[in-house]
């Protein structure tokens, strides 16, 4: 392997570190949603605060964490690349194999933690009382 | 409808003729307890087991016709038609029928239900009662509006029509409140008060459980629910409040003296007399309760010398000494004492 072809590589090698970081960011959006929406029921129902606050909060929260992971989607589906080159799979040893199944990754994770957030705000939406 | 098929049982003749076409129906009831139904959550009772009801029926009914279609559907593919499918077809399937539907399916489903598990926890309309399970029997105090306080035990008697809210409390270790014919299960845990409110609209006596597993005797937990109408049950109230009756005849007054001697008022309260201890239940009005140790026995005057004889035996790992020593005399008398504690 000549010296070019081994920087050529390990600029891909950098690229790619980002885009394993990236298939996360679903999942993460997910949990921080998950979190504060839990957090803020549990504070709101000790202290005996008012519910509306709570639901308005969790509905801001839910609408944006849902157009974080619908960004996030679109990015990934974009990677994936599956439209265009009719590739389900990404299982060659190639570069380029690697960056769309990361992509095809991270589109099936923001589809669950799509999923997730509706699933944990809808309680807190449709209950009446912290009983 | 059930509960004609609940009281009659199964092959009894008169509806043989069409028991295969109801066997399904059949097995099902027969699943959920041949008795009357007082415990039932088939036999729904009250408001919220109504709707509890309504919830189960919804969900099996769907989950029945799902698996019709699953069931077709593999016959379909196996045996009527069997054929290999296009990758893209395959997967639509899979796609569509495994990730699509279910996720449309729950959404749907827990959208429906959700607003239902907060009105089973509505604020009630007036009346309130607080229960303290202990090992293996209920502590149940009655708290009017005006903030007064009527303490019995073993027995939950609740007007029908109005909304009785229950304030839940344990004891050392967790149980579990459940009055199937009324509505949900809620658990009593130690340290951490839960609420739940009931609302029956059918006047009759139901049977609750422990529904939470709490030690030896946890399935010797149990207690009566006495709905009545209104008037009767403010009529009950004020009787249950109201101090204990002297013993009237010789015999109990007998036992009343037994009862002194043998120190059962170190552990248990008859109101009026120096009965005062705070271990066991509250027996005032025990022989007016409609059952004896927590559902276990039923309530007349050989019941309360055979609990009395043989605790032990009865409800393994009890709290209150077997008095096995008492002379038939003594026992009878004090039997009849107690079921005189109307
Ligand atoms: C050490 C405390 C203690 C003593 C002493 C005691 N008991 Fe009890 N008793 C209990 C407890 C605890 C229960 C509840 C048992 C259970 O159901 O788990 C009970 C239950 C009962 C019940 C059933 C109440 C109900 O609501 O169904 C009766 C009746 C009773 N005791 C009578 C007596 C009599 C009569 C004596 C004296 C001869 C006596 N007890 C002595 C603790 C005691
Ligand atoms: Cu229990």
């Amino acid at each position: 392997m000549t010296d070019i072809n081994k920087h050529e590589e390990q600029k891909r090698f950098r690229a790619e570190a980002t885009s394993l970081w990236k298939i996360t960011f679903g999942p993460l959006v997910w949990a921080v949603h998950f979190v504060a929406t839990y957090g803020l029921t549990a504070l709101t129902c000790a202290k005996g605060w008012p519910l509306d606050p709570l639901r308005i909060g969790v509905g801001v929260g839910t609408v944006l964490a849902l157009a974080g992971i619908l960004w996030l989607g679109w990015g990934a589906w974009a990677q994936w690349d599956t439209l265009r080159d009719r590739e389900w799979e990404n299982d060659a040893p190639t570069d380029e194999d690697r960056h769309q199944f990361l992509g095809h990754a991270a589109f099936l994770l923001s589809i669950i933690s799509f999923i997730g957030v509706v699933y944990v705000a809808l309680p807190i939406l449709l209950f009446g009382s912290c009983q | 409808m059930q509960n004609i098929w609940l009281s009659d049982g199964m092959g009894q003749g008169r509806r043989q003729h069409n028991w295969k076409s109801h066997a399904a129906l059949t097995g099902i009831l027969l699943l959920a307890g041949c008795g009357s139904g007082r415990q039932s959550v088939l036999n729904p009772a009250g408001d919220d087991a109504l709707m509890l009801f309504d919830l189960a029926r919804v969900m099996f009914i769907g989950a029945l016709i799902l698996w019709l279609l699953v069931a077709a559907l593999f016959i379909y593919v196996t045996r009527i038609a069997p054929r290999e499918f296009s990758r893209c077809s395959a997967e639509r399937l899979i796609v569509g029928g495994g990730v699509i539907f279910p996720v449309l399916l729950l959404g749907a489903l827990l959208i429906y239900s959700l607003p239902l598990m907060s009105s089973q926890r509505e604020a009630d309309d007036g009346l309130e009662v607080q229960i303290t399970a202990e090992q293996w029997w209920w502590r149940v105090n009655y708290v009017l509006p005006n903030g007064d306080t009527i303490t019995s035990a073993n027995e939950l008697r609740l007007p029908v029509g109005a909304r009785t809210g229950l304030r839940l409390n344990a004891h050392r270790v967790i149980h579990s409140f459940w009055v199937p014919a009324l509505g949900g299960k809620t658990d009593m845990i130690p340290g951490r008060e839960t609420f739940m409110s009931l609302k029956p609209e059918t006047p009759g006596i139901y049977r609750g459980q422990c529904a939470e597993f709490c030690g030896a005797s946890h399935a010797l937990m149990a207690f009566e629910v006495v709905a009545m109408e209104p008037e009767a049950f403010a009529a009950w109230l004020a009787a249950e409040a109201a101090d204990a009756v002297p013993p009237q005849t010789p015999l109990a007054r007998k036992g009343a003296g037994v009862f002194a001697r043998e120190g059962c008022g170190g552990c248990h309260t008859v109101r009026g007399t120096d009965a005062q201890g705070q271990v066991g239940p509250d027996l005032t009005h025990v022989g007016s309760r409609v059952s004896l140790g927590a559902g276990i026995l039923p309530d007349g005057v050989e019941d309360f010398a055979n609990w009395i004889a043989h605790t032990e035996d009865l409800k393994p790992e009890v709290a209150m000494p077997t008095y096995d020593y008492l002379s038939d005399g003594d026992l009878t008398a004090l039997a009849t004492y107690l079921e005189g504690l109307e």
